[in-house]
């Protein structure tokens, strides 16, 4: 069993004639400690999607039509607001794109993080269970809220996970406010109280975006570093085709709220099958080479509810054909391991 | 901090003579003084007057009766009221104990109302609830305090409910105590409704409005993809960085309170500092405008200082090192 599987997913935005489809058929599945990436450009639908699988994306205006989200097996959309509320963090955690943003600027950063462990691990720091806080394992019951050893037991894990995100000097960061640390520091910040709950699975909706290029290189390093020491599975959102080499183990290309493109990465990027990720790592700009002008996707992404008939990408595309704006083609396994949804993807 | 609250306070002197030299200057550029009218009393003789104005210096220029005026406050005497002959402070300090009293109670008020109201619409956006306050509150910012004033008077006088105006009831001197708080609660609650209700509907859209953009904050969707209740995000994470602004307004709130409290005292006969002002400026008691004009500029300044301070408090990102 996967751990993650998002089968036919269907979201709009709205009801009834208003509605707007902004997640249409999507199907993934991320298997225990494996790292997916979702790539697409802005507005494509990934971020929604990461977000539906701890079901974030607020009901209404969102509305789920169709598909299941399992978690570990049980759909997600069919929970309690109680089930959900475990999950989130028990299960998948998420890292977001700005960190200065994300942190509630208010509150000292110790302190936040502290929420997660309190809610998500209870045990810590209770009498009798000194493995809480290494293990993986959870003792639900015995807890001693308030109770010296309990907060000393919060302290301590609190400096552990600030060091294990590589934060210096860490038991004197746990009294600073969010805006007293650089960027690359907060979202350092952000990892440790997304693993602070020991989640199996976890989101990172572009944790580079905001960051200065060298900043970026060290966050990701230290995400995949984690993702080794810990053995968890990420859904890792980017629209850098760069990140994707060093990361992932699967890829899969959103383009206007669907999936085009789902390969292991790293025949994807060796091979691209669908034009629209032919012309994605086209667009990457090189470092040698003689062109003068960056290369550009011609067109611009249909806005969501006012896709073309047929083929979402075949106004853009290159290779379109006539018949290719009268039906949209479905996602196809054209090897094994690489689902394509374009009837031409062996055109060069 | 320290240094901070001292340079606050500094500010305040410049700031104070300022306003009372053109307290000063716009008194003397009104024709007449407080004995204009004794002069048109044949019983009196012009002699008496000209003795009585030159024991307050009126028969000097306004900028030699405001170095006087100064000099006085300096050595603590804040000069004498020509229309009560008693010093100025006893009676500022007798009317400020009511204004101090009405404009708290509307405070109270406005505020124990005003935020859970907002914070309700806001967590039921949309729904009855948000369009019943929304209707209140635009009723409440349409009316003007002079019309409610009015409104109220007639209020009392039709049901007979409430005393029309004043502060306390001719008997106040022979009751027991319970019921002398009970007679000033009475008489108080009238004015401070109408009071309360001018601020209390512009202190619910603020929160309203803050509330709705910190909940549509990025940090409020990280706080629910932890785990944490709804409960806990609404009122912990968003309300706490909805707060912040109002902590400005509540600076605001406590300068339009006492020009609100102005209106109100006159047409509601609520003995208090703006009414005694006002009195003052009629009879042209020339020391006693000034220093009722200084006292609510004080009042004001202080209003505003407390509010930077708790705005210190409330908020990290501005804390003072």
């Amino acid at each position: 069993m996967n751990l993650l599987e998002i089968k036919n997913l269907k979201m709009d935005f709205g009801k009834d004639a208003g509605a707007l489809r902004a997640i249409d058929d999507v199907s993934l599945a991320i298997g225990e400690g494996e790292t997916v990436c979702l790539v697409g450009e802005s507005g494509c639908g990934k971020t929604v999607t990461a977000l539906s699988i701890g079901k974030l994306v607020p009901t209404p205006p969102a509305h789920y039509v169709d598909g299941e989200i399992l978690l570990n097996g049980r759909d997600v959309l069919k929970m309690s607001s109680r089930q959900l509320r475990e999950i989130r963090g028990g299960v998948v955690s998420y890292v977001f794109q700005e960190p200065g943003a994300a942190l509630n600027p208010v509150f000292r950063i110790g302190n936040q993080i502290k929420e997660s462990l309190k809610l998500h691990r209870p045990d810590l720091g209770a009498p009798g269970t000194a493995s809480a806080r290494s293990g993986m394992a959870r003792h639900r019951a015995g807890a001693v809220p308030g109770a010296p050893s309990r907060r000393k037991a919060l302290d301590a894990e609190v400096i552990r996970l600030l060091k294990l995100v590589g934060i210096p000097a860490p038991e004197s960061r746990l009294r600073n406010y969010p805006f007293e640390m650089s960027g690359g520091m907060q979202q350092r910040v952000m990892i440790a109280m997304a693993l602070a709950s020991e989640p199996k699975l976890l989101v990172a909706d572009e944790p580079t975006t905001a960051l200065d290029v060298t900043i970026q290189a060290q966050i990701l390093d230290l995400l995949s570093d984690l993702k080794q020491r810990l053995g968890m599975a990420i859904l890792l959102i980017t629209h850098n085709l760069g990140i994707v080499g060093d990361m992932a183990d699967r890829v899969a290309v959103m383009y206007a709220g669907q999936i085009v493109e789902l390969s292991p990465a790293r025949e994807l990027l060796r091979r691209p099958l669908h034009p629209y990720t032919r012309a994605l790592m086209a667009s990457v700009p090189k470092l040698r080479g003689d062109a003068d002008r960056l290369s550009a996707i011609p067109g611009n992404v249909p806005r969501i509810g006012n896709f073309p008939p047929g083929c979402r990408f075949a106004p853009r595309c290159p290779m379109a054909k006539p018949e290719c704006s009268s039906k949209n083609p479905d996602l196809v396994e054209v090897e094994t391991g690489r689902f394509v949804r374009c009837p031409f993807w062996k055109t060069e | 901090m320290w240094s901070y609250v001292i340079k606050r306070l500094l500010h305040m002197v410049p700031l104070l003579l300022g306003v009372s030299l053109l307290t000063f200057l716009l008194m003397a550029l009104s024709p007449g003084n407080f004995f204009t009218a004794l002069q048109q009393n044949p019983q009196v003789s012009p002699e008496t007057v000209a003795r009585l104005k030159a024991q307050f210096h009126l028969d000097q220029p306004w900028y030699v009766q405001y170095v006087f005026w100064f000099k006085n406050v300096l050595s603590g005497n804040f000069g004498y009221s020509m229309a009560y002959h008693i010093p100025a402070t006893t009676l500022i300090v007798q009317r400020l104990w009511n204004t101090f009293l009405l404009s708290f109670a509307a405070m109270v008020v406005a505020w124990a109302v005003a935020v859970p109201l907002g914070v309700w619409a806001a967590v039921k956006k949309d729904s009855w609830v948000d369009h019943a306050c929304s209707f209140i509150a635009f009723v409440g910012l349409s009316i003007p305090d002079v019309l409610l004033s009015l409104l109220a008077l007639w209020f009392a006088a039709a049901t007979g409910w409430f005393p029309v105006g004043g502060a306390q009831s001719p008997l106040y001197d022979f009751m027991p105590p319970a019921q002398q708080f009970w007679d000033r609660v009475h008489h108080l609650l009238l004015p401070a409704l109408v009071l309360a209700a001018s601020s209390l509907a512009g202190i619910m859209r603020q929160m309203r409005s803050n509330l709705l953009d910190t909940l549509r904050a990025e940090y409020v969707t990280a706080a629910r993809a932890r785990g944490l209740g709804e409960g806990w995000v609404v009122y912990k994470h968003a309300l706490r960085n909805a707060i912040n602004p109002l902590l400005t307004i509540f600076g605001y709130s406590l300068a339009n309170l006492l020009s609100g409290a102005f209106i109100v005292e006159n047409i509601m006969a609520w003995p208090g500092l703006g009414r005694l002002t006002m009195e003052a400026f009629f009879a042209k008691d020339s020391y006693l405008v000034v220093d009722s004009v200084v006292m609510a500029t004080a009042l004001l300044v202080a209003g505003n200082f407390i509010a930077d301070l708790l705005l210190a408090w409330s908020d990290p990102r501005i804390r003072l090192k």
